[in-house]
């Protein structure tokens, strides 16, 4: 790069990184650091333990392994369940009905709520509403929900694809607005059928949204607690914990704050090779206009 | 569309908003019951625990006018820092190739991983050092976390801006600031759009972040003072869900808003 | 076109200006840990976790300010009622101490020791009742003031027992509860309750998803009877299960009548607000395994129910079958790292809030606290269970509470998930006994 290019780039670009690097990059080095030593997150003074606490996780916290296992399971699900849903619900609101923008406002609706509240009424649903339909109809299947490993599980996936379609609805929204209208217009004269249309025109020319979406949709499953807290506090016996609340509790219930760090690192490391890898291909089949 | 199309789209739609919607019908019911109304009964009308009195104690507990004045100044301000800033950096990554460039986006990438419990105290425990624990502070803390999301979504839709228009503008004499704010800038009308809907939502919802930076009375957002209503033993939904609802109304306007600007969008866009 | 960005911008940029004075401004006021004054008053800040008294500790602060207006009290609460101690953590880390602050046990004095200051010489030390400073008391020295007394037992619905034909007073052993629990559930399952009750579904409700409920306190009933004390507790490499029969009683006792009696599985999903709000505060129930905390919840849903509650003690079978656990939850301590006349004036207004007869209507009146401390002849609780908890301490009736001594999250994650597993079938009794015992051995090598 020139100098002159250069001197664009530092003004475009130092702002938001200037804050990112203060706000985001100084504490995370500093985590890492701490992740080092065997902090309890009160004292002023932290010993130097080198890798200790990565030794003791990878041998003995069983705890870790199980959190970061459900959470990819659950994220995994999530992804596909969010991204379908969100991608579908763009679809059914970009289709020129009147009642198109009433829609949208619905279908966003449910990321309006967040936190405890979310947890009760979700919470609600699952135990009594559920309970309440299934004494009324005689199915069993619906009692009880929340009191299982299994039920826990579908109960995080329905109350995250609930919260989060609307989310992506409103990025593939955005990508779906993005294919000029001439393009369908053309591949219709031509005779296409909508399936056609659909496959080999939209998803391809949307792929950028589904870049993005598979994206924040992994990350955003992979970093859950508040929710995860008020619906099944981790329950029962733990096996709902995913690693947020795991990193969480070490830190903060168990005052082994050096550890906490140190898995957080380490799902870091193991999250960062999973998403980028996707990201990267995921940019390969991203058709440029 | 072809009418019969049209109307499987409209019963699929409807079907789902049903859904969708259910649980804001638990919100909304509740809050005009009295708390023994909601627990007697949680999913039926108000019947005879019918009652407004929720939504006057919820708006003078919230301090409604005081919270709501601090939660719009710094939402607005945040959103409006980071759209100016991140599509700035967004486009400068695009259109250069580089290394550092590359590397910068897979940073900014690969931070949305961290779940923010693992940087908190550090990052606290730095703040309070150099005087950011104020609004002012929390703006710019915004900035730094908003910066991945948004730089990320412009960075896909800067891509779809042909080149060809920026070239020719700097053949007219214009510069890169200029080129950015008078061509490019309103190219990405859309991401804006979208940017600051998902921004606006997460900070305007948040609680963490605040509770650690401004809580105190004067500087308290809402989602602070609603907590107010969840104590040690008693959480008091009555109180809350109107809270939520008074809360909610400000935020499902802006957002309706700015969807007209989306269609307005459409119809500049394909003039294109 | 260019000109309105500008013009936007530049008007962005003012604001943001402005906003940065103001902002500034405010910052440098808030002190740093040595600047204590302020306008020439002692400033005093207290970072609480009780929200349901925050209000009223402020206008008690405020009474307090205007008998001495040198001092300025700032009350910090945290809301959400849960992660005060997180929230400490950060309050600390970010520079700006609080004067005062809150803390629980052995395990919290232990962790904050370096910025505890001692409170051994107050005033207010030698009116402290027996055996209620033991949890902040460190090689002999006394690091915090007790809140207020809190006991849990059984809270049954005295009309429902009277409709029932039981006297609930007169039930001290283990068998005459059981005996009891056994006649409302067959008057239930006859409906005979059900004109009065329409709601009345099951004698009790257990909130097996509120591992502090059965991991906490349904086993200090047993371990209060096998440790003397929370210090005791916290010292202890090992534990015996001395009552573990007793304890299981207990848990089976409640599970088996509960709603969930036939699948108790669904309990690990019964939360707190199940068993309190939607339980026995709408009469759905006759029975809960609670404290006198719930006072202000159930009254806040029908003020008649929660004047109509007494408790029952927590009989374990083999020990002692009358008693209720009884404890302090939480206390206040003062930051060591403060200014000499910051720490004088907190430990000054502690002392005049629950010594001072001003004081004192507020903690007995207006919080609704049970007092730690002698000199409170004339403030008696006026809530149902408030009186029944003086009137198990004043029978000298009560077991200490234990659990804060505990291995840190023992009591939750290990014993409160073992029962989860042994409510779903996964987990033999025994098995947990051993288990549990297993996981305080290692925590405490």
């Amino acid at each position: 790069m020139n100098k002159d290019s250069r001197k664009w780039f530092i003004i475009f670009v130092a702002p938001a990184l200037f804050a990112f690097i203060v706000v985001v990059l100084i504490p995370v080095i500093m985590g890492i650091i701490y992740s080092f030593t065997s902090w309890n997150g009160i004292e002023d003074k932290a010993n130097w333990i080198g890798l200790s606490n990565y030794i003791e996780i990878i041998k003995d916290d069983k705890t870790f392994f199980s959190s970061f296992l459900f959470t990819a399971k659950f994220a995994i699900v999530s992804v596909i369940t969010i991204n379908v849903m969100g991608f579908v619900l763009a679809l059914l609101v970009t289709r020129g009905l009147k009642i198109s923008n009433g829609l949208r406002g619905i279908f966003f609706l449910p990321n309006l709520i967040g936190g405890l509240i979310l947890g009760f009424i979700w919470q609600f649903i699952f135990t009594k509403g559920f309970d309440f339909i299934g004494a009324a109809l005689g199915i069993d299947f619906l009692r009880g929900w929340l009191a299982d490993p299994t039920t826990g599980f579908w109960g995080l996936v329905i109350l995250m694809s609930w919260q989060m379609s609307g989310y992506m609805m409103v990025i593939y929204i955005s990508g779906l607005q993005n294919i000029p209208d001439d393009i369908i217009e053309a591949a219709k004269i031509d005779g296409a059928s909508d399936g056609q249309i659909l496959r080999r025109i939209i998803i391809p020319l949307v792929s950028p949204a589904f870049t993005i979406g598979i994206f924040l949709t992994l990350s955003n499953s992979f970093k859950l607690y508040d929710q995860n807290l008020s619906l099944t506090a981790g329950g029962p016996y733990n096996s709902t914990e995913m690693i947020a609340m795991n990193i969480y509790n070490s830190a903060f219930k168990y005052n082994e704050f050096g550890i906490a760090q140190a898995k957080a690192v380490i799902f870091l490391i193991i999250i960062a090779a999973i998403t980028l890898t996707q990201m990267y291909y995921s940019k390969k089949r991203e058709v440029e206009m | 569309m072809k009418k019969k199309n049209k109307i499987c789209t409209a019963i699929v739609s409807i079907i789902l908003a049903i859904l969708f919607i259910s649980p804001f019908y638990l919100v909304l019911v509740n809050s005009f019951k009295t708390q023994k109304g909601i627990f007697s009964d949680v999913i039926g009308l108000p019947g005879e625990s019918f009652t407004l009195n929720n939504y006057v104690e919820a708006f003078k507990h919230l301090d409604f006018i005081k919270s709501f004045t601090n939660s719009l100044l710094i939402t607005v301000f945040s959103v409006v820092i980071i759209i100016i800033f991140t599509s700035m950096a967004a486009w400068m990554l695009v259109r250069t190739k580089s290394k550092v460039s590359i590397f910068i986006f897979l940073m900014f990438s690969a931070s949305m991983l961290i779940p923010f419990q693992a940087v908190m105290l550090p990052l606290v425990a730095m703040a309070g050092k150099i005087h950011l624990l104020n609004p002012v502070g929390l703006v710019f803390m915004y900035l730094g976390f908003g910066t991945s999301l948004s730089v990320i979504l412009y960075h896909g839709f800067i891509k779809s801006i042909p080149k060809e228009i920026e070239e020719a503008a700097a053949i007219d004499g214009c510069n890169k600031f200029q080129t950015f704010w008078i061509i490019v800038f309103p190219l990405l009308k859309p991401t804006t759009v979208t940017v600051s809907i998902l921004n606006s939502m997460w900070i305007w919802n948040d609680f963490l972040l605040p509770q650690l930076v401004i809580n105190r009375p004067e500087w308290q957002t809402i989602p602070l003072k609603m907590f107010y209503f969840f104590g040690e033993y008693s959480k008091r939904w009555n109180l809350a869900l109107a809270g939520l609802v008074i809360a909610m109304i400000p935020i499902v306007v802006f957002y309706l808003a700015m969807q007209k600007y989306i269609i307005k969008g459409i119809v500049q866009g394909s003039v294109k | 076109m260019k000109r309105r960005k500008l013009l936007a911008l530049t008007l962005a940029m003012t604001s943001m200006l402005t906003f940065t004075m103001t902002g500034c401004g405010k910052s440098s006021e808030v002190s740093s840990n040595d600047k204590s004054e302020k306008n020439g008053k002692t400033e005093v800040n207290i970072f609480q976790f009780k929200v349901e008294v925050a209000k009223e500790l402020e206008n008690a602060a405020n009474e307090y300010m205007k008998e001495k207006p040198d001092v300025k009290i700032n009350i910090e609460t945290v809301g959400g009622g849960e992660d005060y101690g997180a929230a400490l953590k950060a309050k600390f880390k970010s520079g700006k101490e609080p004067t005062i602050f809150n803390v629980g046990g052995p395990q919290d004095v232990e962790d904050w020791k370096g910025k505890l200051e001692d409170l051994t010489n107050e005033p207010w030390v030698g009116k402290v009742l027996p055996g209620m400073l033991d949890g902040v008391t460190m090689d002999g020295k006394v690091y915090g003031l007790p809140f207020s007394v809190e006991g849990y037992g059984l809270i049954y619905n005295k009309r429902i027992f009277q409709a029932a034909g039981i006297d609930g007073s007169k039930i001290d052993s283990y068998a005459k509860l059981e005996e009891a629990v056994k006649t409302i559930d067959s008057k239930i399952k006859s409906g005979a309750l059900k004109k009065d009750f329409p709601k009345l579904e099951a004698v009790f409700e257990f909130p097996a998803k509120e591992k502090w409920v059965t991991g906490l306190h349904t086993s200090n009933a047993a371990l209060g009877q096998e440790f003397k004390s929370s210090i005791d507790s916290y010292k202890s490499k090992t534990v015996d299960f001395k009552y573990s029969e007793g304890y299981k009683k207990l848990i089976d006792l409640q599970a088996n009548y509960s709603p969930n009696g036939k699948s108790k599985e669904k309990l690990n999903a019964v939360d707190y607000s199940t068993q309190v709000d939607q339980g026995i505060a709408i009469e759905r129930v006759a029975i809960v395994q609670q404290g006198n905390w719930i006072y202000g919840g159930v009254k806040a849903i029908d003020e008649k129910v929660a004047n109509n509650l007494d408790i029952l003690p927590m009989s374990i079978q083999g020990g002692k079958e009358d008693c209720i656990p009884v404890g302090i939850p939480m206390h206040w301590a003062i930051n060591k790292n403060q200014s000499d006349k910051s720490k004088a004036a907190a430990k000054d207004f502690l002392n005049w809030l629950y010594t001072s007869d001003k004081g004192k209507d507020f903690v007995v009146n207006k919080f609704f606290f049970i007092p730690a401390l002698k000199g409170y002849e004339n403030y008696k609780p006026q809530d149902s269970l408030g009186k029944a908890i003086q009137r198990y301490i004043e029978a000298g009736k009560t077991t200490p509470w234990v659990f804060m001594g505990y291995p840190t999250a023992w009591g939750e994650n290990v014993l409160g998930a073992n029962i989860q597993k042994y409510l779903s079938g996964k987990m033999t009794w025994d098995e947990l006994v051993k288990d549990s015992k297993a996981q305080w051995e290692s925590k405490r090598k």
